[in-house]
């Protein structure tokens, strides 16, 4: 029993042992009914499709015709499919570095938009407004701004004498374009920083200017420990919502030349996509979603793990 | 008297005054230092930001051939028209024998084009628009906004003959935005109210199970929902399988709500039930009246998904006439020549509701996001 952690993430215990009252039947009953929306919900759109979805995996399964259970032939096949490391490896690639980078700088921006300036209201719209441009017209936007040879980026740096990449057409650019893009719109992520830096305790941070501790001390001995919370729930979204990229790198494919250029935008979600309605290998891509699945599950449970060792809660 | 007796006081306070005058201005300066600093930096940054935005909103405004203009510039910039026996044509700066004049063009092929000069519009001068390495004439331009790109951007159809046009598109976009928020509203409540003040037994398990469902990809139950509403049901190439499954609740939007309705006094619902009202009244008559600040919160986060939903829409319709706005502004894009300013027109229609949305609902809309953040 010693080993088992105090504090659980959601404050769950083993429920007490229910006497059956007549009471508790009427509240369970009306219970119920107040959830039968998301019951209904829970068993129609991700249990049944969920058990669906792994016995698929077990099967061929081309749309039309009915799945033909094959044991683990999806899996194995996976492992030798060239496509699917490319996918995961482009995939790990942007949560690897566009997560933590956009943690990082969307942790400056809060940072910036925490300074008691005037105008600080018109500061946070401008830094905000991009989040909301809905992702197609962004990355169509992006596309417009990168050209190699009339986008306004390129422009600006062969007037400051470099040479700009061909970015979305160039495999080793495709990424780092989508990256920039990523944190053009990174205005959600600033905000939830920015709510954590305001509910940093002013007394604390006063007691350590009164102690000598400078401005870079005071950030990392104070700040950052009090919003590392934040740090680990934008950390834990971020990786998931980087597994499912696909949107954009939809629209850089152009719909119909998908993982362009040279598969280095072909991310996990866009190979599985591609196999489960473009090629319609139904069991194939099922297999790939439960990899996935898997994958996020023991990352995300990593990461509460590590994170227990480095995140502060007050109180 | 008074003179002598205050002077000591009067020498002290002076000196004193001298030098709190000097700290106050060190930190005068500092202050101006540091607040200079402040705004440089957050301006710095800030044009990342603002930057690709107003490209976006300038380009919408240019003229074709301004698009490619080189190097870009900021404001949209168009040929100087004439009125030649009612009709319009660019104006030149042509290099002739005589200097350089302001010539209309009437038309230009190959090379060469007939110029007229609008005092004397009857004598056209064939002149050949590159001798040697010289360019001739040079279009007059002047900054304009080119407004038609707008409508041009809203009736292209982009597929030929199917009869859909950009407002079909947000028409349908509008449609399933609509029918989204009333079942996200109408589904969410009342699980949120079940989780925040109902006792049941079971509650916490399924509380636990609720939230373990936002860790599952979506990916995963693609493929059977959509084989479901596709073959079971036939709802393939309709609004239905986008609308349908609102009404039947999320993890994201119970949460959210939940942690509202647990600031609502518990004692006034508790008078409500010692008058003997039912849950559902309590729940109808006094905690959702209470709650339209939460509301609209989830009112413009559900706008806001349901039109920025890409995936949705990608895996449903079908056919153009159905097309939400972001499923059409990549057809508009996957075509072999791009029309740069019509795209960043439509581009800027797309997103111009949501930032409507966004400035009606600023306030709530920042404190929402907020509350997501915040710990309870």
């Amino acid at each position: 029993m010693e080993n088992l952690p105090e504090r659980n993430l959601v404050g769950f215990k083993p429920p007490p042992k229910t006497v059956w009252t007549k009471r508790t039947k009427a509240d369970f009953r009306t219970g119920m009914l107040f959830l039968s929306p998301w019951l209904i919900g829970f068993f129609a759109f991700t249990l049944y499709p969920m058990l669906i979805s792994l016995y698929y995996s077990f099967t061929i399964y081309h749309s039309k015709r009915s799945p033909e259970w094959v044991w683990f032939q999806n899996y194995t096949d996976l492992m030798t499919d060239d496509k699917f490391w490319i996918s995961l490896n482009n995939t790990l690639y942007m949560v690897a570095i566009a997560v933590p980078l956009g943690l990082f700088a969307s942790f400056i921006c809060a940072l910036l938009l925490n300074l008691k300036v005037r105008g600080q209201a018109f500061y946070r719209v401008v830094y905000f407004l991009p989040s909301i441009v809905p992702t197609v017209a962004g990355t169509i936007l992006f596309l417009w701004l990168l050209n190699p040879q009339v986008g306004l980026v390129n422009t600006v740096l062969e007037k400051i004498g470099i040479d700009g990449p061909n970015w979305m057409a160039d495999p080793n650019w495709s990424k780092p374009a989508l990256i920039l893009l990523g944190m053009w719109g990174m205005g959600g992520t600033i905000i939830i920083y920015l709510s954590g830096l305001q509910d940093v305790p002013q007394s604390l941070i006063e007691a350590a200017e009164l102690d000598g501790a400078n401005w870079f001390q005071r950030l990392w001995h104070i700040t950052i420990p009090m919003v590392s919370p934040i740090t680990l729930f934008n950390l834990i979204t971020g990786m998931i919502g980087m597994f499912q990229y696909f949107a954009q790198a939809y629209v850089v494919g152009g719909g119909d030349s998908l993982g362009r250029p040279l598969n280095s935008t072909l991310f996990y979600s866009v190979y599985l996509y591609q196999n489960a309605f473009l090629f319609l290998k139904m069991g194939y891509a099922s297999a790939m979603a439960w990899i996935l699945f898997i994958i996020i599950l023991l990352l995300t449970l990593l990461l509460l793990k590590v994170s227990d060792r480095f995140t502060h809660y007050s109180g | 008297m008074t003179n002598r007796a205050s002077s000591p006081d009067l020498n002290l306070d002076r000196h004193t005054r001298t030098s709190a005058f000097s700290v106050r201005q060190t930190r005068k300066i500092r202050d101006l230092f540091t607040s200079t600093l402040s705004h440089g930096l957050i301006i710095f940054v800030g044009m990342f930001f603002a930057i690709p935005f107003l490209w976006m909103l300038l380009t919408a405004f240019k003229s074709d051939r301004d698009v490619f203009h080189t190097p870009p510039r900021w404001l949209p910039h168009d040929n100087v028209r004439v009125d030649i026996n009612g009709e319009e044509y660019p104006l030149y700066n042509v290099k002739t024998s005589d200097g350089v004049k302001q010539y209309a063009a009437l038309k230009i092929e190959s090379g060469v084009a007939f110029f007229v000069d609008p005092a004397d519009p009857d004598v056209v001068i064939p002149t050949e628009l590159q001798q040697g390495t010289e360019r001739v004439a040079q279009a007059i331009e002047e900054v304009s906004f080119r407004w038609q790109n707008f409508p041009d951007a809203m009736n292209r159809g982009s597929r030929p003959g199917v009869g859909a046009s950009f407002w079909v598109y947000f028409r349908n976009s509008l449609v399933i935005a609509f029918f989204t928020i009333v079942g996200t509203l109408v589904s969410n409540t009342p699980v949120a109210y079940a989780f925040a003040r109902l006792k049941f037994p079971g509650r916490d398990v399924l509380f636990v199970i609720i939230l373990a469902t936002m860790m599952l990809p979506f990916q995963v139950t693609m493929i059977p929902i959509y084989l479901l509403f596709n073959d079971t049901l036939g709802w393939g190439d309709t609004f239905l399988p986008l609308i349908i499954p609102t009404f039947f609740a999320n993890a994201w939007d119970v949460f959210l709500l939940r942690q509202f309705f647990k600031t609502i006094p518990e004692e006034m619902c508790d008078a409500a039930r010692v008058d003997g009202a039912s849950e559902w009244q309590i729940f109808t008559q006094i905690v959702l009246p209470l709650s339209t600040p939460v509301l609209a919160t989830v009112t413009v986060f559900t706008f806001l998904w349901a039109w920025n939903d890409f995936t949705g829409p990608l895996l449903f319709l079908n056919s153009p006439r159905n097309f939400t706005m972001a499923l059409g502004l990549q057809d508009f894009q996957g075509q072999n020549t791009i029309i740069w300013n019509q795209l960043m027109a439509a581009a800027t229609v797309f997103t111009l509701p949501i930032i409507v949305a966004f400035f009606f609902a600023q306030k709530t809309f920042i404190q929402g996001i907020k509350l997501t953040g915040s710990k309870e």
